[in-house]
């Protein structure tokens, strides 16, 4: 295999993952939201913000994925000529994002279903709700890093 | 500031409870705690609140929708006042045309349900009222299940009746019957063991085409009748919108009075509950000119044991930002109130999370237009606020890390997307200056209730040691980086253990308050959610323009390519916005108040109208 479409197999996994993390989790941050809406359409509002949170591990998978093709020169610029060491170590480099991405999308969703849950009980506690799901998040972010910083310090 | 609170005990006249409990309700600056023995008034109004509640629920499909930019309807505070008098006259119409709609909804329905079991027979020549017992025969009209019509008509000819069918349906045959009352019960009792179903004729007149056509003549009328009575109750709801709902909630207001339980003695009721100590005049005007002069009130601070409601008054800018510390938790009464301290912060860290110029124009131009046509109110326009001072914070990091919508240009630093590391160094110091802000505050604290040491040990030992720590990577201060960073080691692991008995007590808790550095590491270490939440907006954002860069070769391409930039960018604003607002709070929720904030207070509500439906102008 030649280095660029190793490196290219690291971005597509990552942004692959990552979304497929981020749509199970807005999903059952979802149908919780809809089965409280149900109930206190007043609160949708604040169900729409709880419904987003899981989404961010899409959006930091895709951001990974774009900054490899920056780096690779795919987008915006010619390819570049990748040694296969080099296309496998951004592969590497973009699976933090993609693994952690996939499992701490669809456990923050769940998180995000229960806050949902408690704020449907008691609308003021959607602050605290939100706290909860976001301490989630903290892990897909060092993810995040790890996979932005390895991403530049290869060497090309 | 915490604002000092005064406990307010308070008595008047029974004859005055209505008009005290009115004033205090209109002055909205007591908080009322539960009186022993308290009794409800109890009255009319929860009646009426029920009443207006169903009839509200019933004329709302009749009703206007609200647009979201419309508003509230707004009512002068003296209109609220006088008690319903101009409401009710509307909602006892509504009434009417309400139950009138019920009346002709259900005859429509009984109308509708003869034509439809009359329609199979139109084609029976006899007359409808010809089906009765006569003297010498039984005229009857029925049906059985198609399969046994066969069988039927056995049994009809065994029994020497007279019949027709009528009409073709394929699932029952219809039958018109005479037969001589001496053969009647045998037929019909045979005809039941085929299932027949005697047909149920309206008492009219005329063949069942004819009365089928008159029936279908009067739906007519009663639908025509129903439709002008909606319209009737359109033009009611439409006439008298704010009347409903300012009578709705002049009833919820009345309900909460009479509901509101008070002390009784003989002649007075006695109430008690918390003020700002800076509005007890209000209080007390309020109470005089509604209680006649005849009114005992006593205010006293706050005893040891008790805990009084927080309340909080900062600056018009600082106040803005103490929704975001309510949402945690309300300070508790007798600490130091976080608000100054938190807003300053919050509003750095979520221009730097954001950190582009052209959204942070983009958010003050939209929040301003927002404000401008939603007119919020309470914690919706607080959030609005904190966001629009902080469009200022983004567009000064937009300009010095050089991002104007995802585009790298002239940064008068350096621009993170060139140099993620230098950035996660920058954010990883802001989070130390951060987190020594907050223990600064908890010595502060310390020091105030006179634990000089445990300030010293507890939190300046620290700050020397993670200020070595941090020392260590920068070469020219690495010498003296490890001499503060041993010292504060040394004082940590001899003094975190001073609160143990014995040795090898004091020596667990040392070591064991030394690993606390692992708690310290990884507060800090949050704050590179920093980086990456600049980051995502700048990539996003990046993403963005090329997207729509690539489809610009012809004119119909640019006009394309200028929905992907307001439609993409609008779309990751709204995602970086919610995002900065999520994770700014975490820190400070977190990282920051972990330091010092107790929390736990119980938020100051007074007892005052809290309306829904409209909106009072005072």
């Amino acid at each position: 295999m030649s280095g660029i479409s190793i490196a290219i197999m690291g971005a597509a996994v990552c942004a692959a993952l990552a979304g497929c993390g981020s749509a199970l989790g807005v999903m059952a941050a979802g149908k919780a939201a809809a089965g409280v809406t149900s109930e206190k359409p007043e609160l949708f509002g604040r169900m729409l913000v709880l419904q987003a949170l899981p989404g961010t591990q899409g959006i930091y998978g895709f951001l990974t994925a774009v900054l490899i093709m920056v780096r690779i020169g795919v987008l915006g610029g010619s390819p570049a000529e990748l040694t296969e060491a080099q296309g496998w170590a951004m592969f590497w480099a973009a699976l933090p994002m993609a693994v952690v991405g996939l499992i701490s999308g669809i456990a923050q969703g769940l998180t995000a279903a229960s806050a949902i849950h408690m704020t449907g009980r008691q609308p003021d506690a959607s602050g605290k709700g939100i706290t909860m799901t976001a301490l989630v998040e903290t892990y897909a972010i060092l993810a995040l890093l790890t996979s932005i910083l390895l991403v530049y310090g290869i060497a090309l | 500031m915490i604002v000092p609170m005064k406990k307010v005990s308070l008595a008047c006249m029974k004859e005055d409870r209505a008009a005290v409990l009115k004033a205090l309700q209109k002055a909205g600056v007591l908080m009322l705690t539960r009186v022993e023995d308290g009794v409800p008034s109890g009255g009319e109004a929860s009646a009426n609140l029920r009443r207006m509640d169903v009839l509200l629920r019933r004329l709302k499909p009749y009703r206007k929708k609200r647009s979201l930019l419309e508003g509230l309807p707004e009512v002068e505070e003296a209109a609220f006042d006088q008690a319903g008098e101009e409401g009710i006259p509307y909602a006892g119409r509504a009434e009417e045309l309400l139950a009138q709609r019920d009346a002709l909804e259900k005859e429509l329905a009984g109308k509708r349900a003869e034509a439809d079991a009359l329609r199979p027979w139109q084609a029976l020549s006899a007359p409808l009222e010809d089906f009765a017992e006569g003297p010498y025969a039984v005229n009857a009209a029925g049906s059985v299940p198609a399969r046994l019509a066969p069988l039927a008509e056995e049994t009809l000819r065994r029994c020497g009746a007279a019949w027709e069918t009528v009409g073709e349906d394929p699932r029952r045959t219809r039958f018109a019957v005479s037969c001589l009352k001496e053969a009647a019960e045998e037929l019909f009792s045979a005809l039941k063991d085929l299932e027949w179903e005697e047909a149920a004729f309206p008492k009219e007149q005329g063949t069942a085409a004819a009365v089928l056509a008159r029936l279908e003549l009067e739906t007519a009328a009663l639908s025509a009748q129903l439709s002008q009575t909606e319209e009737a109750l359109r033009a009611l709801a439409e006439e008298a919108e704010t009347e409903f709902s300012l009578l709705y909630e002049q009833y919820r207001a009345a309900n909460e009075r009479e509901e509101t339980p008070l002390g009784e003695t003989l002649e007075t009721v006695y109430l008690e509950g918390w003020a700002r100590a800076d509005r007890t005049d209000r209080l007390e005007a309020a109470v005089c000119k509604a209680s006649g002069g005849v009114y005992s009130l006593a205010l006293r601070d706050p005893a040891k044991g008790e805990t009084p409601p927080t309340a909080t008054k900062n600056n018009r800018i600082v106040s803005q930002f103490e929704n975001i510390t309510d949402m945690f938790s309300s300070p508790d009464y007798r600490e130091p109130d976080p608000n100054p301290v938190m807003a300053p912060w919050y509003w750095l860290i979520f221009g730097l999370m954001m950190g582009d110029a052209g959204y942070g124009l983009m958010m003050a131009v939209l929040i301003l237009l927002g404000k401008k046509l939603l007119r919020p109110s309470g914690t919706v326009a607080q959030l609005m606020n904190v966001m629009l001072y902080s469009s200022v914070t983004t567009m000064l990091c937009g300009v010095v890390f050089g991002s104007y919508f995802g585009e790298t240009w002239n940064p008068l630093w350096f621009s993170p997307m060139d140099d993620p590391v230098a950035m996660l160094i920058f954010t990883l110091v802001i989070g130390v200056f951060h987190i020594f802000t907050g223990m600064i505050c908890k010595m502060v604290q310390n020091v105030k209730q006179g634990r000089v040491w445990d300030a010293v040990f507890d939190q300046a030992a620290w700050m020397v040691l993670i200020l070595g720590l941090g020392m260590l990577f920068l070469p020219a201060l690495q010498a003296v980086g490890a001499a503060l960073a041993t010292a504060g080691a040394l004082v940590v692991l001899f003094t975190a253990g001073r609160e143990k008995k014995g040795f090898l007590g004091k020596a667990a808790g040392g070591l064991v308050g030394l690993y606390g550095i692992t708690s310290y590491l990884s507060d800090i270490l949050s704050y590179s959610r920093i980086l990456a939440l600049s980051l995502a907006t700048g990539v996003v954002g990046m993403v963005m323009n090329m997207l729509a860069g690539m489809i610009q070769g012809n004119p119909i391409g640019w006009i394309f390519s200028l929905a992907i930039y307001v439609v993409g960018h609008v779309f990751n604003l709204a995602l970086g916005l919610l995002s900065a607002y999520v994770h700014d709070c975490r820190l400070q929720y977190i990282e920051f108040y972990g330091k010092f904030f107790e929390g736990g207070g119980v938020p100051f509500r007074p007892f005052a109208i809290r309306t829904n439906q409209i909106r009072i102008r005072k």
